[in-house]
């Protein structure tokens, strides 16, 4: 497994050409919107992040099931690149959301039912990482990683539920505006389209990433094994 | 401790295999709640810990927030405190009663009855909500005396069950992980506090609402969201226990 | 200052808010890819080693 598959290669450049094009539009493509200026523009790809953030726990969580099922090793070498994927994108999608409430709710944070879940997603995230750090024995790293990734994304949704009830009961107004209400603006076609473009161009970019990172655990297993025999 | 072995259970005329087993899975649960309740009257350590813990928790809190006593009285401080004060308390007990099993070997013997690893991982999670139980109904009245706030709700009372459930159901799974890594102490919280978010939300907004004395209907949603947590972390925990104990 | 230029009716000049999140959008998203491409690189090279140690061996 020493060569990169062709396909890799055609994805790399599909992936490329395809966020250059989302990074026009959203640039030159898509209106300035009329209130936010500039910083809107932020918010294509900083949903599709969110996006990309939320898939790779999916996959983190299916992988844990097929792990669990089918005690196939190569389940978990996905499970850990779906959460290592997820933690980069879950960070973007906050600090961009961050950036962004800055100016428009003169906060840099708020506890709006998003960035709450947003950011119990990423605790999530780095306490899978470090359960795994603790056990020295693989298959059970293996195995307690697939329950906690299972565990933890059964548990998103409901922080989701709780913090909308949350904000329902008691709206919270910050600064200058409302933050439920706000951060909601129309969108016109061409941002739609936008929006969209930049979805499916995150979505390109999670499957290569996920497919480099894959094989990179293969990689390291490989190397690992090779350790244990060299030190017969 | 004696657990019924199912080998040598011979179904009476009439009883039907499914309802031996079941009485089997009871019967073993029980055992595992008893052989907690019962070390655990002997020697009270681990109640003892918890309780002096939460008292202390309660003193930190006087003077970490230095509350005139209108203020302290309201309900959200007055849920706010407790439901701290009972999270990490409970992390101690789930922590404790998990690496007692370990360090003493019980959980190798109990593994090695011919049972359902699930009705272990039942045993486990009541004797632990029990004892959180048992230190929540010590703290109430402590409180309610310390800060003359009236705790005795019944409402609120049903909100600490629910709550202590949903914690206890993804606790004693999460704990069952913790205890055997190496940084298991601290491995606990941070796995726990995350994934028990929405309970602990759930449940110190119910709280309060009990507390405020609120219309059913506001409260409602609170505690429909405490069952549908308590029912899903219990079935998903009670799947997949098997693959954290085995060896 | 943002509130009195949003009741005028005027577009907020958020410029540098935006720059600040695509330079963390394409900033992050690149060092996570050299970061792959390093360990990729490194494991390589801790493979030819290991294999070489195994040549050596029989």
């Amino acid at each position: 497994m020493e060569s990169k598959p062709r396909l890799l290669t055609i994805l790399d450049v599909v992936t490329v050409v395809l966020l250059l094009i989302a990074t026009y539009m959203v640039f030159f493509y898509a209106p300035q919107e009329a209130v936010m200026g500039d910083v809107q523009r932020v918010f294509y790809f900083h949903v599709a992040a969110g996006w990309v953030g939320m898939l790779s726990f999916l996959v983190a969580a299916v992988a844990g099931i097929f792990y669990l099922v089918k005690k196939d090793h190569k389940w978990d070498i996905v499970g850990l690149a779906a959460v290592e994927i997820g933690i980069v994108f879950a960070f973007i999608n906050i600090v961009t959301g961050s950036i962004w409430a800055r100016p428009i709710w003169n906060t840099w944070w708020t506890w709006d039912p998003r960035l709450t879940t947003a950011s119990v997603m990423l605790l999530i995230y780095l306490a899978y990482l470090m359960l795994r750090q603790g056990i020295e024995d693989p298959d059970r790293r293996a195995r307690f990683g697939a329950v906690y990734a299972i565990v933890g994304f059964l548990s998103v949704p409901l922080t989701y539920f709780s913090a909308r009830i949350f904000r329902t009961i008691h709206p919270i107004v910050i600064g200058s505006g409302d933050p439920g209400a706000q951060g909601a603006f129309d969108m016109t076609p061409l941002m739609l389209r936008t929006f969209m473009f930049s979805l499916l161009t995150f979505t390109f970019i999670f499957v290569d990433l996920l497919w480099r990172r894959i094989r990179l655990g293969r990689k390291a297993d490989q190397v690992e094994q090779l350790r244990l025999k060299t030190m017969e | 401790m004696t657990v019924e072995r199912q080998s040598s259970y011979v179904p009476g005329k009439g009883e039907t295999t499914a309802s031996s087993k079941a009485v089997g899975f009871f019967r073993a649960m029980g055992a595992v709640v008893w052989k907690d309740l019962s070390a655990e009257l002997r020697s009270r350590e681990l109640l003892s810990a918890m309780l002096v813990f939460a008292l202390l928790v309660i003193l930190i809190f006087n003077f970490a927030l230095d509350l005139d006593p209108a203020t302290r009285r309201q309900s959200t401080i007055t849920a706010g405190i407790l439901w701290v004060i009972f999270v990490f308390a409970g992390t101690l007990g789930l922590n404790r009663s998990m690496a007692i099993e370990k360090d003493r070997g019980c959980m190798d013997g109990l593994l090695l009855a011919p049972v359902d690893r699930s009705a272990i991982y039942f045993g486990k999670a009541l004797g632990n909500l029990v004892f959180m139980l048992m230190v929540e109904i010590i703290v109430l009245p402590i409180y309610s005396l310390l800060y003359n706030v009236n705790l005795f709700n019944p409402g609120l009372l049903l909100v600490i069950l629910l709550g202590s459930i949903g914690y206890v159901a993804v606790g004693t799974l999460l704990a069952a992980m913790a205890v055997q890594a190496r940084t298991r102490d601290i491995l606990l919280p941070i796995l726990l506090f995350p994934v028990v978010l929405p309970v602990i939300l759930a449940a110190v907004k119910a709280s309060t609402g009990f507390l405020d004395g609120l219309d059913m209907i506001e409260i409602r949603p609170w505690l429909n969201l405490l069952i549908a947590y308590d029912i899903i972390f219990s079935a998903v925990a009670f799947m997949v226990f098997d693959y954290v104990v085995e060896e | 200052m943002i509130l009195s230029l949003l009741l005028q009716d005027a577009t907020a000049n958020t410029t540098s808010y935006m720059i600040a999140g695509f330079a963390i959008i394409f900033g992050v998203m690149l060092i996570y890819l050299i970061s792959l491409l390093v360990r990729q690189r490194n494991l390589q090279r801790d493979l030819e080693v290991l294999q070489d140690i195994q040549e050596d061996e029989k």
